[in-house]
């Protein structure tokens, strides 16, 4: 008579075991903190999004005023939103070539020792608190480039982002992308000097046998090897930028205006700062309500560029390994 | 026929000077070369002797674009039109590092001037700065009286509150990545990665509408606690992973094949083989916080007294204080708030440093 | 014993690949080579000279400072931190070392196939065979004839010619291998280094790559290592043995016409190694 063959699916040594299984539970219910944390976040700022939404309509996104202690108090933080966009645009801007740059020269161009001391100085420069980068950038930035500005305006007025009709170069969102810049410099550093590390020694020999020059190595063999890393890289930055607060309180002066282009006018928007300057007067648990919700969009930009961002620095990562 | 070893050319060999003939420039080059450093140089240094533009402008709107013509000229000269691009991205490559050096040089540099007008006065060192609290301070105090005692007090309170939350839910998460191995390891990844991207002011507001609007808690150390422990738990989360992917995985098998359970083997075994890795996480995790001041100007607000119950008052911290000194229209408060920057800057890298020593103790041992 | 000429130059070898057949005009040859690492020696007084339109191997057990030699004669050796030399390595009768010389113009003259296939992953079959032209900032007209002739030259063009445009990543290792023959053709070079070219592949594959081997070396010289005496016979004019004692720089034992050394070997070694004795 033929055997059967029966199939036994082996329990896990871990949950064959009564303590274990206590264990298990302990830690895997942990783990879900940083779901609930997240949740929670989308709950309870998402009600008073809704809320807002519902008392000022779609115009609480696509209008830029903030008069909220009138008899009909009216809100949009549309100029906040686009602010944060252009500030972390002008940051991108750049940051984006300077880390590349960066990466470039301590990859492939410096001597062992002089690439450890710039990666050690792009580390420390992510280890600065935004709070002193604001602080060094109110006091020792923002005089000098006032007079850049100027000059800027002076000799290239004629180009529309240039223009300055104030004549007051102080706050401007040029100077607040140019901090920005300067924190995602060390982000966007550190991955693509990374990816460009790990391009295969044999790539590189090959494209030195064919005579390569090292803009042709770059532009050929390196960055479409390091391509989706470096574009996480620049996401991180970008989500870092979005999220800024403090340092851009120092510098920016914030106005419930759309300042559309003109980056070195005085004034501009930013969610993030937004929420900080208004918080410290807040007229009333209205007005904290529509904080609450700038701070859901805010919450849900962020989030959205995050996860991009990690999605394609993780393929890549396991795309080369 | 075929030719056989020279014997008595061996010794000849064994006279022969390393050479690395790839390291000599031929002499046109190096005029080229030289040419190429010196003359913009020059031209900028006469602009700075006989124009009034500012020396930073002349250093972005002339030198570098001069350098890099000069130097374009001289690569054609010598490497053609291949030389060009290379020459570029050089100069460039060299103007970028040139440029984070002096970020980073002109911000610790400030730090340690201005700070030193608050630590160091015609008295000598102030330690009173470092000890006393701000109660009795107004703007025409000196700056020998009063100081960030509180604030540093404040912060140790907060972030040690922080630790006590995020450390260890941050560890069991890496343990449940790396140990228990469960079927929601993607997600539970995908989450901590998420939340690494929160903002630190949304932190804030989530902690002020759970917590404080909701009446649950005042506007204390320990709310302020809870919103630097969702920044911190991703950073130890995703730290103590990575250390604990280095645990060999025959330690495990091997304490399992003795009989151990698997709680045992992450406790006694595992997390002891990863110590330095999981302090490294922890210093990390305070690292990135400690900085932060968007969510304490909503949860912790300030003081000016030193307050160490964590659950009652409004408490100041480091960040708050140099946001709240530079707020005040007096100067005294400015530099108070510089030397407060300073203290801030120097944890900070006392911090950086000690995670640096024990992360490269963890990878010369996994070598 | 008959002697090698330069084309255009006035000295004259006595003794190297004396043999009954002619031999050509030299095309590559080292004098009196040796290589560092840093302050470890690795090869000693290497003097080869190469053909024109010949294939000459390199054999010898690993460690020998093979590898290491054939990538001093396209300037690739200074590539690695901490690497000197010293003696000169002469291509059509000038030394490469010489300060004038541009390396990009060497490597392009003296190309290179390496002992793993490396084809540039981000790139199509048709961008591979033509990348060495766009790396270099070379110039040539009618890329379509070069991807045909190339990839016919390498022995790959019927495997391929349908599907010119799809990743080169879905080739075999053995036709990735034939790919980066192609590719290193492309650059139009007079001489080939070839590292081991067949070491990582099957031995169907390693027989198309040294049909390759045979017919290109009708028009270009070729100098290629390898581990394989079988191999070495079936597609080499000449040989050199390297060998190297524990921790000692290599340096070569014996050279001369590949029947010569496989059949009459003059040094024990030699007849030891061939006879796959040791090594």
């Amino acid at each position: 008579m033929p055997r059967t063959e029966v199939r036994r699916d082996l329990k896990s040594a871990a949950t064959s075991h009564k303590g274990d299984r206590i264990f298990n539970r302990s830690i895997t219910t942990a783990a879900f903190t940083a779901l609930v944390v997240l949740a929670g976040i989308a709950i309870f700022l998402g009600f008073s999004a809704i809320e807002a939404l519902r008392t000022q309509g779609l115009d609480f996104l696509f209008t830029t005023e903030w008069s909220v202690e009138q008899e009909d108090p009216k809100a949009g933080i549309w100029g906040m939103l686009y602010g944060s966009v252009l500030l972390s645009v002008i940051g991108l801007v750049i940051a984006i070539p300077a880390s590349l740059l960066l990466s470039v020269f301590i990859v492939f161009l410096a001597p062992r020792r002089l690439a450890k001391v710039m990666t050690n100085v792009i580390d420390l420069m992510a280890a600065i608190p935004s709070v002193i980068l604001g602080l060094w950038a109110f006091y020792l930035l923002n005089p000098p480039a006032e007079e850049w500005q100027f000059l800027l305006n002076k000799y290239l007025g004629w180009i529309p982002i240039f223009q300055n009709e104030s004549g007051n170069f102080n706050g401007t969102p040029f100077i607040a992308g140019f901090v920005l810049a300067i924190m995602m410099i060390p982000i966007i550093t550190s991955v693509s000097r990374e990816v460009l590390g790990r391009t295969p020694p044999d790539l590189i020999n090959a494209a030195e046998a064919l005579g390569c020059s090292l803009w042709t190595m770059l532009r050929y063999v390196a960055l479409p090897y390091g391509r989706g890393g470096i574009v996480g890289g620049i996401m991180l930055g970008l989500g870092r930028a979005l999220g800024e607060t403090i340092a851009i309180f120092f510098v920016l002066k914030l106005i419930f205006e759309t300042n559309w282009y003109n980056i070195i006018e005085s004034g501009g928007g930013s969610v993030a700062t937004l929420i900080v300057a208004t918080f410290g007067e807040v007229s009333g648990p209205y007005e904290l309500n529509l904080l609450l919700a700038a701070g859901f969009f805010l919450f849900v930009g962020t989030l959205i560029v995050n996860v991009i961002a990690n999605l394609i620095v993780q393929r890549t990562g396991r795309m080369q390994r | 026929m075929t030719q056989v070893l020279d014997r008595e050319r061996i010794a000849e060999w064994s006279t022969q000077e390393p050479q690395r003939p790839w390291t000599k420039k031929p002499v046109h080059l190096q005029v080229w070369i030289a040419l190429a450093a010196l003359l913009p140089a020059v031209v900028v240094a006469l602009m700075f002797t006989y124009t009034d533009l500012p020396g930073p402008v002349l250093m972005v709107v002339v030198y570098l674009p001069l350098q890099l013509v000069a130097s374009g000229f001289a690569a054609l000269a010598t490497k053609g039109r291949q030389g060009v691009a290379d020459s570029v991205i050089i100069v460039n490559a060299i103007g970028a590092t040139l440029f984070s050096f002096i970020i980073l040089f002109s911000v610790l540099g400030s730090l340690i001037v201005r700070g030193f007008e608050a630590l160091w006065g015609e008295d000598g060192f102030r330690s009173s700065f470092l000890v006393q609290n701000n109660v009795y301070i107004n703007p025409s105090t000196p700056l020998e009286y009063g100081g960030l005692g509180h604030a540093v007090l404040g912060t140790l309170i907060i972030v040690a509150i922080a630790s006590l939350i995020a450390v260890p839910i941050g560890i069991a998460t890496a343990i449940y990545i790396t140990e228990v191995r469960g079927r929601a390891v993607p997600y539970v990844r995908f989450f901590v990665q998420a939340m690494s991207g929160v903002p630190s002011i949304v932190a804030g507001l989530f902690i002020l509408t759970v917590l404080i609007v909701s009446g649950a808690i005042g506007q204390s150390a320990f709310a302020g606690g809870l919103a630097y422990a969702i920044l911190m738990l991703p950073t130890v989360a995703r730290t103590a992973e990575e250390v604990l992917r280095l645990i060999p995985e025959d330690l495990r098998t091997g304490a399992l094949a003795l009989g151990s359970t698997r709680a045992r083997v992450v406790l006694r075994v595992v997390i002891p083989a990863a110590k330095t890795g999981i302090i490294t996480a922890i210093i990390l995790g305070v690292a990135r916080v400690i900085g932060e001041t968007a969510p304490l100007l909503l949860t912790s607000l300030k003081s000016d007294q030193t307050v160490l119950n964590p659950f009652s008052d409004p408490i100041a911290a480091l960040p708050t204080y140099i946001f709240d000194n530079v707020a005040l229209p007096y100067p005294g408060a400015v530099t108070r708030a510089w030397g407060a920057a300073l203290v801030l800057m120097v944890i900070v890298l006392i911090l950086f440093t000690i995670a640096r020593i024990l992360g490269r103790d963890r990878l010369n041992k996994s070598r | 014993m008959s002697t090698a000429e330069y084309e255009g130059d006035v000295e004259v070898l006595e003794g190297e690949f004396a043999d009954k057949r002619d031999v050509g005009p030299i095309e590559l040859e080292s004098r009196d080579v040796s290589v560092w690492f840093g302050q470890r020696k690795v090869l000693e007084g290497v003097n080869i000279a190469c053909p024109k339109k010949t294939v000459t191997a390199l054999i010898g057990p690993s460690g020998c400072g093979k590898s290491t030699y054939i990538r001093t004669l396209n300037r690739l050796h200074e590539l690695i931190p901490g690497a000197a030399l010293a003696g000169s390595v002469l291509y059509e009768g000038k030394d490469i070392y010489d300060t004038d010389v541009d390396p990009v113009h060497i490597r392009l003259k003296i190309g290179m196939v390496f002992q793993k296939p490396n084809p540039f992953p981000s790139m199509t079959i048709r961008g591979n065979v033509l990348s060495g032209l766009k790396l270099s900032g070379m110039k040539r007209d009618g890329h379509d004839e070069i991807v045909e002739q190339t990839l016919t030259a390498a022995g790959l063009w019927n495997e391929v010619k349908d599907r010119l445009d799809s990743a080169a990543g879905e080739l075999s290792g053995g036709q990735q291998q034939r790919l980066v023959i192609a590719r290193a053709l492309a650059v139009q070079p007079h001489v080939l280094l070839m590292d081991e070219p067949c070491s990582a592949l099957d031995p169907a594959s390693t027989l198309k790559i040294e049909e390759t081997i045979r017919e290109l070396s009708k028009e270009i010289t070729i100098v290629i290592v390898t581990h394989n005496m079988q191999q070495a016979v079936r597609v080499s004019d000449y040989t050199a043995f390297f060998l190297a004692a524990e921790n000692e720089p290599g340096y070569v034992i014996e050279q001369g016409p590949t029947t010569d050394i496989f059949s009459n070997p003059r040094d024990q070694r030699t007849l030891d190694y061939v006879n796959g004795r040791f090594g």
